[in-house]
């Protein structure tokens, strides 16, 4: 035996593993579809489907091909359908629609699962509500700037609010106000959202009790609740939450002082008038009754000398809530009033917290408030005087810069990175953007039809980024094919980063009438993609019934039934239950699935139960099981190729029943020993 | 370099002289270097193997539509991870086993077997004598060459062993361990990774000091008659100073 010959073979052999070893790459990736050849020239386009420059340069603004991000979010009130929609700038796209009050069967919120919970913590009185008139969404702030990690928003039909968290855009609590009935100044945080906002609207007796309507100017009030926001929890804690008593105005809008004005509240109001209607007994109905004065009040609330004062005690507890009375607020200089003409509407700070700006509605004004001249005022206590509930009023010119016109019926104000506002006007329908620094005015543009809030991108922080706009309009009449007497509203987006001001889209929206939106920069946003394995999203951590795979189980006791089961592609385990009639069902069901958008639905027939089982997520559903009969459960998301066959069967046996026992079902079957006779 | 005239005591005979022609007159002290480099060099070799154990060897991807960032298995010496449940709750459809049945004991045995090798081809290095050379390149070559040889083993039997109860049913087939594959939907691609090009580099490095071992064999003292074991164990006492001192 050669030994040269043999160790060079094996070095050789050596070299060619290393070799193709080394020629290893990275793999390939399969490339899919090839960019179509310009088939059509862009003006034989423009002419074919007759569209203008104007046109295409927006629609090139705003197209984000599939693969491709939005690069801002906005959280829009879903209006009369309770809910809370996010949309995507600048493609105007609707994201997803969040399941806030109502219940929201995608979701699985509402419909046998955990989400029940929340909403069941929502009633106002005991009473069981599905809908809500969902008003004002506020993100959560640190140091003024939005964080991306909540998402607050108000009821105003039954005053209440609400806590989505945006780790997974799911309501995670639902607090009803126990002391009003219906809120508009909300939801507003302070700057690191220490406090959530609420202000009420229509005066009541305080604690939702009944006092006639001859006593409204003695025994009805407005109030403004301070909700203590735990941020390491992600809820509202109720029992660190305050309110301070307000006289019998219509509060209207709010918003949080923030930079030089952190630890103040603005509110203002309508109807200080204290008209109580009775058109039918020949009075004026509340509309002209509410109209008469030329001048309304702006609320000034220190908010930190209230807390402190609620520290102190100085409270009266209602229904369980800590309340500053209204004469102790008036006397320690907790509440201010300032004149500010006529029925105004929109109360908004500007970003460096100097001003606050109040729309005139019915006054063809945006007023601007100085902070430091209100200051200076309430430091000095130089009052004009005091209302009928002896609240020291602020004289209007003294705290005023100045006053700009800006068209019929200015509502809302909101703010970009150059010093301009931008004012949402109602009766013109129109917006007009105006500087702050001069007070005047830059550009007006049309907008269809019937602007009622308006939003800029991150537009109420202290530092907006300017960019864009959206008129939300309460009426679209023309804009869109119609759909029945019930139109859709419209999301106007303008481009604000030059000196006018250009539409460059029209979105309807078809589901309810959003009020007030935000928008907050993509980036700020992280929400996770599957929960970890287990995982109760109303808790927040895992459920203490999750299961695990292999640990799939019945267990009975007594007329009880817990089933603890596990559904991944494409099957449930256990795909049988049996029970008896009367026994009381309690299905315990953990996705196994970690793949990003692996969803699993559960439906068991007749029990109006439907679950989303994202991937990690454990839902808990329980039910009486009052029918005997066979009751198919499957999964309701189209999850794989097999997903028709992820199913299984509840069987109820009738009352008294026994239970099959094992010999009996095999020799029910066709058994292989009666085949062969 | 010139060819040697020195004739040593006891290499008479044709073979010897044959071998007498291509001995180098090099100095003792530059064989020593030469034999502690092929210590050194093994050592080295074997450091690769070693930490190669920490590293991956392999990398399957698999890309279909619905799986845009494509799904990853990372397969060392001891284990695979990457997207191990969800690429077994896709093969539970065509009734693949789960990927933590393949290769237990060789999972298992790893870390000893790469010790044992490693101690086997450095003891080979330093004892072997005459006409083993090549022993140590050789079982140091097991190493990469059995982990190809097992895991396409293993594929082999993933792919035949599918359960006839699964509710796909398709052909068996051997999954491709190198290159690009299809399986249904899934494009797939094999390639070996760092820890394999890392062993593969030792076996290299072995087999190049097995041959300068060979080389310095044949200009030792006692070549032809050491056996088969190195009396002086390469660099043990006396090792290079025979054919110095008979330099000299």
């Amino acid at each position: 035996m050669n030994t040269r010959i043999a160790v060079r073979a094996l070095a050789g052999i050596a070299v060619v593993i290393g070799t193709v070893a080394a020629a290893s790459c990275t793999p390939p990736k399969p490339q899919r579809g090839a960019d179509l050849g310009a088939s059509q020239s862009i003006k034989e386009l423009m002419q074919k489907r007759s569209l203008t420059e104007a046109d295409v340069q927006a629609a090139l603004e705003t197209y984000v091909p599939g693969g491709k991000h939005d690069e801002y979010m906005i959280f829009a009130s879903g209006g009369q359908s309770g809910q809370v929609l996010a949309i995507g700038v600048p493609s105007m796209r609707l994201l997803k629609v969040i399941g806030v009050f109502t219940p929201e069967p995608w979701q699985g919120y509402g419909y046998g699962g955990e989400g029940d919970k929340v909403l069941e913590g929502a009633t106002q009185s005991g009473h069981k509500l599905t809908w809500a008139d969902v008003h004002h969404p506020a993100l959560s702030e640190m140091a003024g700037d939005y964080d991306g990690k909540y998402l607050f928003v108000n009821d105003k039909a039954n005053a209440r609010v609400a806590v989505i968290d945006l780790a997974d855009f799911v309501t995670k609590q639902i607090v009803a106000n126990p002391l009003i009935a219906a809120d508009h100044g909300a939801t507003f945080v302070t700057p690191n959202t220490d406090y959530v906002i609420e202000t009420s609207q229509y005066p009541a007796p305080l604690g939702r009790d009944y006092a006639p309507i001859e006593q409204y100017k003695e025994k009805y009030r407005g109030l403004v609740t301070f909700w203590r926001f735990d941020r390491a929890l992600g809820r509202i804690d109720p029992s660190k939450s305050w309110a301070i008593e307000l006289p019998p105005y219509t509060q209207d809008l709010a918003d949080a002082g923030k930079l030089d004005s952190d630890g103040f509240a603005f509110i203002n109001s309508f109807n200080t008038e204290m008209a109580t209607g009775g058109d039918l007994e020949g009075k004026p109905p509340i509309e002209s009754g509410a109209s008469q004065n030329d001048m309304d009040y702006l609320h000034v609330i220190n908010w930190k000398l209230a807390e402190q004062l609620v520290a102190q005690g100085k409270t009266t507890t209602i229904k369980g809530m800590r309340v500053l009375p209204l004469q102790t607020a008036a006397e320690s200089g907790v509440i201010q009033l300032i004149g500010e003409p006529k029925s105004p509407h929109g109360c908004d700070v500007t970003p460096d917290g100097k001003e606050i700006i109040v729309g005139g509605k019915l006054d063809t004004h945006d007023t601007v408030y100085n902070f430091a001249k209100i200051k200076g005022l309430i430091d000095a206590k130089r009052y004009d005087g005091k209302d009928a509930y002896g609240i020291p009023i602020l004289a209007f010119k003294d705290s005023i810069r100045g006053q700009i016109e800006v068209g019929l019926g200015p509502l809302h104000s909101v703010f970009d990175d150059k010093g301009n506002v931008y004012t949402s006007i109602f009766l013109d329908s129109a917006v007009t953007k105006w500087s702050l620094k001069d007070l005047k005015v830059l550009d007006k543009i049309p907008v269809h039809y019937n602007i009622g809030h308006i939003l800029a991108a991150e537009g109420d922080t202290v530092s907006p980024d300017g960019k864009y706009v959206v008129a939300m309009d309460k009426m679209s009449i023309d804009r869109f094919a119609s759909v029945g007497p019930l139109y859709p509203q419209n999301f106007q987006l303008l481009d604000v980063s030059g000196d006018k001001m250009r539409m460059i889209f029209d979105a309807p929206i078809g589901i309810g009438e959003p009020h007030y939106a935000q928008m907050i920069k993509m980036d700020k946003l992280h929400p996770i993609k599957v929960y970890p394995p287990g995982t109760n999203p109303y808790l927040g951590k895992q459920d203490p019934n999750a299961v695990q795979s292999g640990k799939e189980r019945i267990e009975r006791h007594g007329d009880v039934v817990d089933v603890y089961m596990t559904a991944i592609r494409s099957h449930f385990t256990p795909d049988r239950i049996e029970v008896e009639e009367g026994d009381t069902v309690n299905l315990h069901i953990t996705s196994l699935e970690q793949a990003e958008d692996q969803t699993h639905g559960f439906t068991v027939d007749m029990y109006n139960v439907n679950l989303s089982l994202e991937p990690g997520k454990h839902e808990n559903v329980s039910f009486k099981a009052d029918v005997a009969g066979v009751f198919p459960f499957y999964c309701t998301e189209f999850c794989s190729a097999l997903h028709l066959e992820m199913t299984g069967y509840m069987l109820v046996r009738p009352k008294g029943t026994p239970a099959p026992s094992a010999s009996a079902l095999a020799s029910a079957a066709p058994s292989a020993s009666a085949q062969k006779k | 370099m010139s060819q040697t005239s020195e004739v040593h005591a006891g290499d008479e005979g044709p073979g010897a002289r044959r071998r007498l022609a291509v001995v180098q007159p090099a100095p003792g002290g530059r064989r020593l270097v030469q034999r502690w480099g092929i210590v050194g060099a093994t050592i080295g070799a074997l450091g690769a193997f070693t930490y190669s154990l920490l590293l991956p060897w392999w990398h399957f991807w698999l890309f279909a539509p619905q799986y845009p960032k494509g799904l990853e298995l990372v397969v060392s010496l001891t284990g695979v991870r990457g997207d191990v449940a969800e690429v077994n709750e896709l093969n539970h459809y065509i009734g693949m086993k789960h990927l933590d049945q393949a290769a237990i004991f060789e999972r298992h045995i790893a870390f000893w077997a790469v010790a044992v090798l490693g101690a086997e081809v450095l003891v080979l290095m330093l004892s072997q004598g005459r006409r083993l050379y090549a022993l140590s390149a050789t079982l140091a070559a097991t190493f990469p060459i059995g982990f190809v040889a097992d895991s396409w083993y293993w594929l082999y039997r993933f792919g035949h062993e599918l359960d006839p109860h699964a509710a796909v049913h398709i052909k068996a087939f051997t999954p491709q361990l190198f290159g690009t594959g299809k399986i249904g939907q899934f494009e797939t691609f094999a390639s070996p990774e760092l820890g394999f090009l890392l062993a593969a580099a030792g076996v290299v490095i072995i087999a190049v000091a097995s041959l300068l071992r060979a080389r310095v064999c044949r200009s030792c003292a006692r070549a032809g008659r050491c056996g088969a074991v190195c009396p002086s164990l390469l660099v043990g006492p006396g090792a290079g100073r025979d054919e110095a001192g008979k330099a000299a």
